[in-house]
């Protein structure tokens, strides 16, 4: 079920348990299959776990996108060194929720998923880390990693194997950029958040100094299903490169926002249209973000032919991400949404390389000031100007995502800075 | 392709390179003469790759690349000066200024400051910020250290080597982002610490300033002359920097062998002596009447005439501050005038202050720079840990007495006035020197050219800075006359010669020459026995 | 609360769709009340560190809060690791990480204390200064933007009567603004010490203080 709504067009593999409390029980999730799929994954061996998740052709949920059994299939196979399993929960991508429900309402699902990962990395420790605000949310994931201790889920010799994972929970503190991997790696071990440069890769030196593997929450609740029925089985859903289900995250000026589990490649304007109940008071759409605040926008004539896939959605110009639909309305004032969201990168800047340090702020400025009726047509060019020295120049993509939504919406909503810059006039100003 | 398994061969500007393995492009395009623009970047310290502002065009590559962690790789093409290249350190140059005050006219980097000198090198030729800048002010460090938040780049170099270098993590980074600062634990500044001077050198920009400098002068008009640290028996390779005849400051000179790219706070801060005025500006002769004044002529002629008629053995007290070549010059005098003991005093610290993220470099416990000098020129050290005492001896000795350079700050009016004759080869005239039939005024390590040699036995150059006072003169400038009106040999026209006469006969230095120990010194022969070694 | 006398309640779920209590939605009854010693180990470290409950002058790490610190402790290879949920400790007691706070972990955990101070001062959830009984961070970010996130922010401080950031005078709130909180679905998403209140429009704003003054559920979890 999605929640808080429900739609007969999704697909629910993850979702199934959203809305229903008694799922976050141990003995329900048993009763209803629950850790089978881990006892098959004993069976297959770590390698086998690893081939059967590229067979899949499941990709990772937290917007980069990469395929899940290569990156595990980066992680040594012989070293002696300690291997960490990092469990992603720090969702903070502007337009995600996603991971906030997978986690609440289907907590055995992510402890499985995560031994199961753990299990196929050769990790005896595996961190879900959190993000601090998620208090209510993990207080459901530190109840249930009890229970599954106490019942021997978890910890040495699990249910007989031989195999030892120990999992912890841990709350970051506010920091978006502990959403990127090797930021959520310092953070970790008690520094600051500021994303490493690489290489050295995560799986040559992560979390500690030894090889590790992060992946998201959903990435890793998809794990027991695939274990469970086969690649070929989850490759039924989604297209030939972008296989499987995929949460998504609808907010914004629709009739009922929400999450939605559907097959990638499912139509934007059926998400909007149909599985969202449309838009909010009969109003005409004038944007949508499709993968969180970090993407390029499209404007309504994109979104008409603009399938939810990896390559759909670049195809029509912009990124899936997470899957996280912003969606706007003809009243949305662009300038200070867009104002807004890089307001947002400011504040998360980590202030490590200078483009990003400064640019996110400079930008910030320039936005406001155009928003405020004090701007130039000559502030355009030098945001297009910045857009571009702070696209490929620093250690992690926060700069990037900052000039994402500034240049796309300078060029597709250009007419729009315009009636600001040069006549006041602001959209859906009363 | 590699000429060997340990090098790499890369093209580099158009220019074909060769280095080892490892190495950074930004370090391989330095062979070619290309000094790639950087501020987080430094050789001594670990490299974050955050400044953003080395990026060069690698062939290949997606995206520029930082310079200063890419390592150079066979067959690479690199571009450090291409559209691309060039177009991305102007907009990282540009993103320094937006928040930068642009208040050269009083900083004190002005002149020496690496923003200045980037964005006039490919920066763009005016900003186009038009917003308020963020204001952080002014923080005292404590220690020597001034913090002017508005002039930082961010490049973390003094956070990095208060940790990685002195290992006592006093600086940090607070806050993020744009608001991000480099701050101390609040008010606990860096009070006590033993290195910190290094931050203000490596501070690319003026945002970390020496307050004993601040405001003293401009950095155009010092001049730089290569020395070497006199605080202590370390050997710091340094340069003096003066205006106006005067030592204005002392910056460490790289020496990865010695000292690296630092120096002791110590050290740092002890050059207000070599500006002493109250100098000894002219050799001062005891007549039968009076002491009086006189030329260099007649004082050694006169000095030559007391030699002739002066008996008994010879008791001489130098000082570890005096070079090799002066040292030497009085031993040779000792030695001519039929033989004697030479003493030394010098200061002697409670304990060592290593630096222990560069484990050869430490504060020595020998207050001086060269006591192992003197120890090779058969001199003992004497008095107590003070570098006082210990020459009751001497101050009664009722043969002939030569000081050099030694003050004599502890003794009395009583001092030589039994020697049969007492010659005092000094800066300064105090009680204890008013005995003295001949004051000769010497100059000091700053105002002149030699060698120290270090605690291991390393043998440094030095080169005048300042011109001496009056008539001062080297002392073995001084000597080196007397002994050649005395023996008809030619006296030594330069420290070269100095040297390379004292070389001919101390086997320890033997085969060293100036030229070959340049501005980097070289270890004493090994396989001989050295005094205090 | 889900009887509580208004529609909104501060929490989602009630779209028709579900029969659900606002327990069941948060997860409460399942949770209960988490032991103060930390429980087991693997969980130890995720207590809610803003509570209605403060206490500046309180010890840190003592009794049962010592008994959590040190179950911490080992779940981390290295003791600097456990440096983000120590100074969460001394928030949940103290209501904020004052420069004493960060000094004593410091000395804990063997770091310097310039170099705590870094670490606090880079995470926005650590109070740098006291904040009142409630801490009210509306998330103004795009998803809530967009649906009105602006006007319940400005109704949060006319019914708090306080500044952006400032404690009102009788220490119950401070109001601040806050990023996406990842309830974009739920727009406004307000965050009060550890609860998430959603879909809250500013009528419902006096309603949500009249609760919070009462001394009803407060933020805490």
């Amino acid at each position: 079920m999605a929640y808080p709504y429900v739609s007969d067009r999704e697909v629910r593999v993850l979702s199934k348990n959203f809305g229903d409390p008694s799922a976050r029980r141990l003995d329900t999730y048993v009763e209803r299959g629950g850790y089978s799929a881990l006892k098959k994954a004993f069976e297959l061996g770590p390698d086998g776990v690893v081939d059967v998740v590229k067979a899949s052709g499941l990709r990772g949920r937290g917007g980069a996108g990469f395929p899940t059994g290569v990156k595990w299939s980066f992680m040594p196979k012989d070293s002696n060194k300690p291997h960490y399993l990092l469990c992603n929960a720090d969702e903070s991508e502007p337009g995600t929720f996603k991971d906030r429900e997978l986690i609440r309402w289907d907590p055995h699902q992510l402890i499985e998923g995560v031994l199961i990962g753990a299990y196929a990395i050769r990790a005896e420790h595996a961190y879900i880390y959190c993000r601090g605000e998620f208090f209510e949310t993990t207080q459901v994931l530190a109840r249930a990693l009890e229970e599954a201790y106490e019942k021997g889920y978890v910890g040495k010799d699990i249910q007989g194997s031989g195999v030892d994972i120990d999992i912890t929970v841990h709350l970051g503190a506010g920091a978006y950029i502990c959403g990127e991997e090797t930021g959520l790696m310092n953070s970790l071990e008690g520094q600051r958040g500021q994303p490493r440069i690489k290489p050295p890769f995560p799986a040559a030196v992560g979390a500690f100094g030894m090889p590790s593997t992060i992946n998201n929450v959903e990435t890793l609740a998809a794990i027991p299903h695939i274990v469970a029925h086969g690649g070929e089985w989850y490759r039924q859903w989604g297209t030939e490169k972008s296989p499987g289900t995929k949460l998504f995250c609808v907010s914004g000026h629709v009739n009922k926002p929400g999450n939605y589990e559907l097959p990638l490649g499912f139509p934007l304007m059926d998400l909007i249209e149909d599985v969202c109940g449309g838009m909010r008071d009969g109003k005409a759409l004038k944007a949508v973000i499709p993968g969180g605040s970090s993407v390029p926008i499209l404007n309504a004539a994109e979104c008409a032919a603009c399938s939810l896939d990896y390559e759909g959605v670049v195809e029509a110009g912009s990124m899936l991400g997470c899957a996280s639909v912003i969606v706007m309305d003809e009243n949305t004032d662009i300038v200070k949404q867009v104002r807004r969201m890089v307001q947002f990168y400011a504040h998360e800047s980590c202030g490590q390389c200078t483009p990003c340090r400064e640019g996110t702020a400079w930008m910030t400025k320039i936005l406001q000031r155009i928003e405020d009726g004090r701007g130039t047509e000559d502030d355009l060019q030098t945001l297009l100007d910045m857009g571009v020295q702070m696209t490929g120049t620093t250690i992690c993509v926060l700069s990037d995502s900052a000039a994402a939504p500034v240049e796309s919406s300078i060029l597709k909503f250009k007419d729009e800075y315009l009636a600001l810059i040069r006549r006041g006039e602001r959209v859906g100003a009363a | 392709m590699a000429d060997t398994p340990n090098t790499v061969s890369l093209t580099i500007d158009g220019h074909e390179v060769t280095v080892p393995k490892g190495t950074t492009l930004l370090e391989a395009a330095k062979t070619i003469g290309e000094d790639v623009p950087h501020y987080c970047y430094h050789p001594g310290l670990s490299a974050p790759a955050m400044c953003r502002l080395c990026l060069v065009e690698v062939e290949g590559a997606p995206k520029p690349m930082p310079s200063c962690v890419t390592t150079a790789a066979d067959g690479q093409v690199v571009h450090t000066q291409s559209d691309l290249a060039l177009s991305r350190r102007r907009g990282v140059l540009e993103f320094y200024l937006v928040n930068h005050p642009l208040d050269c006219p009083i900083c004190d980097q002005s002149g020496e400051c690496k923003l200045q000198d980037y964005v006039h090198q490919e920066g763009r030729d005016h900003g186009r910020s038009r917003e308020p800048k963020r204001v952080f002010g002014r923080d005292d460090f404590g220690g020597d250290v001034l913090f002017y938040g508005d002039r930082c780049v961010m490049c973390t170099r003094c956070v990095r080597f208060m940790t990685e270098m002195e290992q006592d993590s006093r600086l940090t980074v607070v806050e993020r982002g744009n608001r991000s600062v480099i701050d101390t634990f609040f008010e606990e500044g860096l009070e006590g610490t033993n290195w910190s001077g290094n931050i203000v050198d490596i501070c690319p920009v003026g945002a970390l300033v020496s307050k004993d400098f601040l405001h003293k002068a401009r950095a155009w008009d010092l001049e730089h002359t290569p020395s070497i640290c006199p605080s202590c028996s370390q050997g710091c390779n340094i340069s003096l920097h003066t205006r106006d005849n005067l030592v204005q400051r002392l910056k460490p000179r790289e020496n990865m062998e010695v000292n690296g790219w630092w120096m002791c706070d110590h050290g740092r801060a002890n050059y207000e002596w070599m500006n002493h005025g109250q100098r000894l500006e002219a050799p001062l002769v005891r007549t039968e009447d009076a002491v009086r004044a006189m030329g260099w002529k007649e004082a050694v002629g006169a000095l030559l005439d007391r030699a002739e008629t002066t008996s008994g053995s010879v008791k001489a007290v130098v000082s570890p501050f005096a070079s090799n070549e002066d040292l030497a010059a009085v031993r040779s005098l000792v030695d001519a005038l039929g033989g004697g003991s030479m003493v030394y005093r010098m200061a002697r610290a409670d304990a060592e202050v290593p630096m222990d993220g560069f484990p050869i470099l430490a504060r020595r416990r020998d207050l001086a720079p060269n006591g192992r000098g003197a120890e090779i020129m058969g001199a003992s050290r004497v008095g107590d840990d003070d570098g006082v005492g210990g020459l009751d001896d001497v101050a009664g000795h009722d043969g002939v007495v030569i000081v050099l350079g030694d003050p004599l700050v502890d003794q009395d009016a009583s001092f030589g006035q039994s020697a049969s004759l007492f010659a005092y080869l000094g800066m300064h005239g105090s009680p204890a020197t008013g005995a003295a039939d001949f004051s000769l005024p010497i100059t000091n390590f700053a105002e002149q050219e030699g060698t120290f040699t270090n605690h291991e036995g390393r043998v440094q150059r030095f080169w005048p800075g300042l011109r001496g006072p009056g008539a001062a003169q080297p002392a073995w400038f001084v000597l080196g006359a007397f002994q050649a009106a005395r023996s008809g040999d030619p006296a030594p026209r330069s420290a070269a010669d100095a040297f390379a006469a004292l070389a001919a006969s101390e086997p320890a230095l033997a085969g060293m020459t100036y030229d070959d120990l340049g501005a980097r010194g070289a270890v004493l022969n090994e396989t001989v026995s050295v005094p205090g070694g | 609360m889900s009887d509580a006398p208004f529609k909104n309640p501060g929490w989602a779920g009630n779209t028709g769709e579900f029969d659900l209590t606002e327990d069941e939605v948060r997860g409460d009854d399942f949770v209960g009340s988490r032991p103060s010693g930390g429980g087991h180990p693997s969980v130890s470290a995720t207590y809610p560190y803003m509570l209605a409950e403060k206490n500046p002058d309180t010890p840190l790490f003592e009794g049962a809060y010592k008994e959590r610190f040190e179950k911490i402790l080992t779940r981390y290879p290295t003791k600097q690791a456990a440096l983000l949920p120590a100074l969460a400790l001394a928030q949940e007691i103290r209501g904020y990480v004052s420069p004493q706070s960060m000094d004593r972990v410091a000395e804990l955990l063997e770091l310097s204390s310039a170099y705590v101070r870094g670490v606090t001062t880079f995470y926005t959830m650590y109070n740098k200064a006291p904040v009142g009984r409630h801490l009210v961070q509306v998330c103004t970010n795009i998803s809530c933007n967009l649906c009105g996130a602006e006007d319940v922010l400005a109704a949060f401080l006319r019914y708090t009567d306080t500044e952006l950031g400032e404690m009102s005078e009788d220490g119950n709130f401070t109001v601040i603004e806050a990023e996406c909180l990842a309830a974009c679905g739920f727009p406004t998403c307000v965050q009060i010490n550890s609860r998430y209140y959603e879909n809250v429009t500013p009528a419902e704003v006096p309603k949500i203080i009249e609760r919070l003054k009462a001394g009803a559920a407060g933020g805490d979890v």
